[in-house]
């Protein structure tokens, strides 16, 4: 079998028609499982590297058939929910549940593809994008599947598909480095400019009690990343702060392609005067000069219910336009191109 | 691969309530455009009984007389004791009766239909089956409906009021018509065809929506204006003079009678307008503000110029089309008639006026949004289950723009980006737009239109140029319908391919080529049947469980394989065009003779060089009879399910399933949950029994996914339904085609079937269009739904209706039009025929649900036409809320 069938990626999720990832119109594949674990995260199904359940109270019948066909025990009822042992669900791989399910209650969010059936969907899109449109490996980090990122990559430019990829950074240098040749376009995202206010808001131990996946082997993928497993260790994610830093000086000299920063704005936490400007030196001193800022939002509200975790981000309000046109003109002041949100030129 | 990806998680429209996303602002309509549209949203539909009492006094006085010139009389006496009325500020003058939304019921069409319910007409009307679609249609509950009696207004038909003081003389006038009107003459015929116990059986179940012959006889169909265009009606009337000395006592002699015929009704229409001139003159003399004291003595010179001559500017021309649009639309109950590529049939009067500094850009923007708000003030009088179940209360006036001219070139003008303009600021339902989409339309065109289809007014719809041009070549090539000529279409109605030609304008001796319709209502015939319905009475070998009642002699067959089903299955509805064919045919046979169209017959080519009405095939394509058809993504869904589940991996009986489906899989059915949307469903206390089964029918493959097996299904029936069309033979013994728009039947014909093997629940409305998935069931996003769609050849077909809804922020700013443009034209390429889009918030519409009065302009895209919300009946309300609605995270 060729390499591009064998290898296999795990993916949350497949868009055609995505319009604000990249230019044109554009097929976002998510890859599941990430390197950090932010606060605000919007798509909370894409943090653990593993298949998981999701369940939704509203369509639940409670008729407890998912309870009775789980083989390892990992559902539990407790007044009108159910508790779902992440621990167990981590390490399955049959999810009888979600079969037993009638209601339309549970969905599984993780699936895994070759390189050759994701493939076989973007040739189906590509006839619809446009002249400008292409892919985009988002997620979760693609770069935490670099083996696999590297083939669809490639694969894709090969066939003279625009590639772009979203990054959160926090990966060793040499998961990114070998598909640079096969990409045209990056976003690399920025979050704080202050190590330790980074480390607070990424650091898994600000949720606490959610994704306690406990198998440093697991059956289906194996991460050249240390830091996945070895999350509860504050050490290795605070060096994060210097890794994300170091791998973007990286890139903004040895990509060729386009590197656009990508900051979230989340109110209270990155929006001061002071931390603009840090970023605006930081971005200045790689030499590049782009930066799209996005203004922090509520919709993933019902994925943490789905997942049965706490949501967080409602404890941050969402920018006003003033305060987001504030932050644009004081990157714009300080040399840098600025875009918010979806209103880019690209 | 398809497995897998099906089970994935769809996230579209999971927004919390709190961020609605409003629809992306337009700029403000014109000072006099905005006085014309809140009158016109004030206004109520309104009844006026002037009209059919002269017509039927005259035709009363002239028994004996040759029909047709009967017809022409008594048309001129209506024409001539209609009310003027003209409001002030007004550009355009004239409507269809004395009222704002005014209309009037055709009893020599049908006198039944509209009589109270209580009286004896209309409880026969009902005993014959022909009322079951009124009473499973809803009306909207606001805007201009009289849904209810109100003081000495009375209701009618669910919509129209009716002054209690003209109660008596529209029964009077009814009562006169009995045993005379088409529908009545018709049905009397209708019973000579064998096997016609069948076809009442079908209406009754509402496997057939309506009958063709007296409810919407014309319409379906795109105007043409170039007579009165280059002639003006003096010199009209002079020609007829003169074919009449040519044929007088020559063989043939139905031509001596058509030419008179078209004398007399061309009398009538001059004297008609020369009422409102008078009006206009008397406004004048009594009005003291001086610049609308002149603005009516301008209007009454440019009526009284009309009346005679052809028009001397834009201004007047534009008139001069509304005039013959009205007085069209006075001929016959009409829906669907089109005024064509108006942008292109006046541009030559424009760029005159422009040229002579006569008007200007600002001036022409008024005028159109004038023109909008005339269109949209036209109502339609005709039965609950025609209004509220086939037309949602639209007349469907589709305004076509781009396309190709006569040489192959760009079609698009300047003129043509001003009426997009228009549409943009004053966004009423009516003219809808329609954007003939060429390759050859300069992208700056298509943005404008983009620009347009993103605010949320659902028009322009986006409809395949050449697409359409291959379905006229390949199915008007025998009348001799040539590529050139093809390209002079236009949409004629919501959706329908209609046939043009190409006239030579001349203006200061110069020739303009202006395209218009030539051919009568294309959609004609079999009007709508309903798929799902008759999968279910195959499942139950051709009773409808619903009321118990026999519709076929038993199929025959054991069901026990596939092939058996799909072929029982196209047994009956082979039988049911069969019936419906030969039934409709007789009714417009009884229409052309009772009832001939002298005023269209006067506009279409060649209908004034051979003498002959549009009944008498005078115009130059005739070959416009049609099998409509209704759900059939829940069709293909069905036969998927039952494929997979029943036959290859034998999980169920066939008749485990036929007692899910009169379960009705445990649930309440929609009349008693009073939502028509399958998402708000409620299940009872044998929900248990069912759970597995309708799960496994729900996860079946469904059409919409770029999945194989279903994608199999639906182009088995494509490739084989618009063969078999082909089949049958109109009245005009010309081959029928396949035309597959909904219009809003899905929301009725839903409400009378039981739930479906797809898992559809009992009651609940049908998929829309043709190409649509059903609501909720396309989950691996837009492209995956083109492919499912274009999985067979759209030429085949009078059309395909291809719904979506997509959230605001998707197409968002600058970027957002371009990348909506690129949307759209890789559907068309693919070779959709067409896309229309309803860009809103599903929230923002279960507001408007609940709180209509603050949404009273609302407007959204239901399948084929724009409509307000509030004009649209709860099925139909649901049905959009419920459309899965593309929105990237």
């Amino acid at each position: 079998m060729a390499r591009t069938e064998l290898i296999k990626g795990i993916l949350f999720d497949i868009q055609g028609f995505s319009v604000h990832d990249g230019p044109g119109c554009r097929t976002l594949v998510f890859l599941k499982g990430c390197s950090l674990q932010c606060a605000w995260c919007s798509n909370p199904e894409g943090i653990s590297p593993y298949p998981e359940p999701l369940w939704n109270a509203r369509k639940c019948t409670y008729d407890m058939a998912c309870v009775t066909a789980c083989p390892s025990d990992a559902i539990n009822p407790d007044a009108d929910l159910l508790i779902f042992d992440k621990t167990k669900c981590g390490v399955c791989s049959s999810f009888e549940c979600i079969n037993a399910c009638c209601s339309g209650a549970l969905r599984l969010a993780g699936y895994q593809l070759s390189v050759d059936e994701i493939f076989m969907q973007i040739t189906r899109d590509r006839q619809y994008w446009g002249p400008d449109g292409g892919v985009t490996l988002t997620g979760g980090e693609p770069f935490l599947q670099p083996k696999f990122t590297f083939d669809l990559l490639k694969r894709c430019y090969d066939s003279y598909i625009h590639t772009a990829v979203e990054t959160c950074g926090n990966v060793a240098w040499q998961n990114i480095s070998p598909a640079l040749p096969f990409l045209d376009w990056i976003f690399f995202d920025l979050k704080h400019s202050d190590p330790e206010k980074h480390q607070k808001m990424t650091d898994p131990g600000y949720k606490s009690g959610c994704h306690k996946i406990q198998s440093k082997n697991s059956p289906i993928l194996q991460f050249s990343n240390p830091s996945i497993t070895n999350s509860s260790n504050p050490s290795i994610v605070f060096n994060s702060h210097q890794r994300i830093l170091a791998n973007a000086r990286h890139l903004a000299s040895e990509f060729k392609g386009r590197l656009i920063f990508r900051m979230p704005v989340i109110p209270g936490f990155n929006d001061d005067a002071e931390n603009i400007a840090a970023t605006a030196r930081f971005i200045l001193e790689t030499g590049r000069n782009e930066i799209n800022i996005l203004p922090v939002h509520h919709l993933g509200r019902e994925k943490y219910n789905l997942l049965g975790e706490t949501y967080y981000t409602t404890e941050f309000s969402i920018p006003t336009k003033d305060n987001l046109y504030k932050i644009r003109d004081q990157f714009i002041n300080s040399g840098i191109e600025c875009y918010i949100g979806s209103d880019t030129p690209f | 691969m398809s497995d897998i990806t099906e089970t994935h998680i769809n996230y579209y429209g999971k927004q919390p309530a709190d961020l609605i996303e409003e629809r992306e602002t337009k700029r403000p309509l014109t000072p006099r455009a905005k006085v014309a549209r809140d009158l016109y949203l004030e206004a109520k539909s309104s009844v006026s009984l002037e009209f059919p009492y002269w017509y039927t006094r005259r035709w009363e006085e002239l028994d004996g007389e040759i029909p047709i010139t009967r017809r022409a009389e008594a048309m001129k006496a209506g024409f001539m004791h209609l009310t003027p009325a003209i409001f002030p500020g007004e550009l355009l003058s004239m409507g269809k009766a004395a009222f704002l939304r005014g209309s009037f019921p055709m009893p020599w069409l049908s006198e039944a239909f509209f009589m109270a319910a209580e009286d004896k007409l209309y409880k026969e009307a009902q005993e014959s089956g022909k009322l079951t679609a009124d009473s499973f249609t809803t009306m909207g509950k606001g805007g201009g409906n009289v849904t209810k009696s109100i003081g000495k207004v009375i209701s009618i038909a669910g919509k129209f009021g009716v002054r209690v003081e003209e109660m008596p003389i529209m029964i009077e006038v009814a009562k006169k018509w009995k045993d005379k009107s088409v529908d009545d003459v018709g049905h009397k015929y209708e019973q000579l065809v064998p096997g016609y116990s069948e076809k009442e059986a079908l209406m009754r179940s509402v496997i057939c929506m309506f009958d063709s012959g007296y409810t919407l006889p014309q319409g379906r169909e795109v105007m043409n204006y170039y007579y009165p265009l280059q002639f003006g009606i003096d010199d009209l009337i002079n020609q007829c003079r003169e074919s009449i000395a040519e044929v007088a006592g020559y063989p043939d002699m139905d031509r001596l009678y058509f030419f008179r015929a078209t004398i007399i009704m061309l009398e009538g229409l001059q004297h008609w307008i020369r009422n409102y001139s008078e009006e206009a003159l008397f406004l004048a003399s009594i009005e003291t503000e001086e610049k609308q004291k002149s603005e009516y003595l301008e209007m009454a010179d440019r009526l009284d110029w009309i009346s005679s001559k052809p028009p001397r500017s834009f201004h007047d021309a534009l008139q001069m089309i509304w005039t013959f649009h009205v007085a069209v639309l006075n001929e016959d109950a009409i829906s669907g008639l089109s005024p064509g590529r108006v942008g292109q049939v006046l541009y030559p009067f424009w760029k005159r006026d422009i040229k002579n500094g006569v008007i200007n850009q600002e001036k022409t923007i008024e005028l159109l949004e004038c023109m909008r708000v005339k269109f949209t003030e036209i109502d339609c009088f005709a039965s609950m289950g025609v209004v509220g179940g086939v037309l949602s209360g639209n007349t469907f006036n589709n305004l076509c723009i781009g396309g190709l001219l006569k040489d192959g070139t760009s079609a698009a003008n300047e003129l043509e980006m001003l009426i997009i303009e228009a549409g943009i600021s004053c966004d009423t339902p009516q003219p809808t737009l329609s954007m003939l989409y060429d390759e050859k339309l300069p992208e700056e065109f298509l943005l404008k239109g983009v620009e347009c289809t993103k605010i949320g007014t659902g028009y322009p719809a986006w409809v395949n140029n050449q697409g359409a041009m291959e379905f006229l070549v390949n199915n008007y090539g025998h009348e001799g319908m040539s590529i050139e000529e093809a390209r002079a279409w236009a949409i004629g109605g919501c959706l329908e391919t209609s046939p043009g030609s190409w006239a030579p304008l001349e203006l200061d001796g110069e020739i303009h080529w202006i395209p218009g319709g030539s051919a009568p209502a294309t959609s004609v015939g079999v009007h709508f049947l309903s798929l799902p319905k008759i999968l279910e009475v195959t499942l139950f070998d051709g009773m409808d469980m619903r009321s118990g009642q026999r519709i076929f002699p038993s199929h025959g067959y054991k069901l026990n394989t596939y092939i058996e089903l799909w072929q029982a299955f196209r047994d009956y509805f082979s039988r049911a065009c069969h019936v419906l064919t030969l039934t409709n045919n007789i009714q417009h046979d009884a229409w052309r003779k009772i009832s001939p169209s002298l005023i269209n017959s006067m506009l279409k080519p060649d209908c004034l060089a051979k003498g002959k009405d549009i009944g008498q095939m005078g115009s130059r394509y005739n070959t416009t009879f049609n099998i409509e058809s209704c759900g059939t993504a829940n069709l293909v869904n069905s036969l998927a399910a039952l494929k997979q589940n029943v036959y290859t991996e034998k999980y169920y009986s066939l008749d485990e399933y036929r007692s899910a489906l009169l379960a009705n899989f445990g649930y309440c059915t929609a009349q008693e949950t009073g939502s028509y949307s399958l998402v708000d469903q409620v299940p009872t206390d044998n929900y248990h029994q069912w759970k597995k089964i309708h799960k496994q029918s729900l996860d079946a493959p469904k059409f919409g996914n770029d999945n194989p097996f279903a994608d199999a299904i639906m182009k088995e029936w494509e490739d084989w339904f618009c063969e078999m069309a082909h089949d049958y033979r109109s009245l005009y013994d010309q081959p029928m085609y396949a035309c597959q728009i909904s219009v809003s039947t899905h929301g009725p014909m839903g409400a009378v079937t039981l739930a479906g093997p797809d898992g559809r629940l009992c009651g609940t409305t049908f998929s829309d269009g043709s190409v649509s998935a059903y609501p909720g069931t396309d989950k691996n996003g837009p492209y995956a739904l083109f492919n499912s769609a274009t999985c067979w050849n759209h030429s085949l077909s009078q059309n395909s209706q291809l719904n979506m809804k997509i959230h605001p922020s998707v197409v968002k700013g600058r970027q957002g039009s371009r990348k909506f443009l690129e949307l759209i034209r890789a559907y068309l390429r693919k070779g959709g025929f067409h896309v229309q889009f309803n860009i809103v918030d599903s929230r923002m519409l279960k507001q408007a649900q609940a709180e209509p009065e603050k949404y009273r302009s609302l407007l959204v895209r239901v399948a084929g036409f724009t409509q307000y919300w509030v004009e649209l009946g709860k099925q139909i309300q649901d049905e959009v809320i419920a459309r899965t609605e593309y929105e990237e995270l």
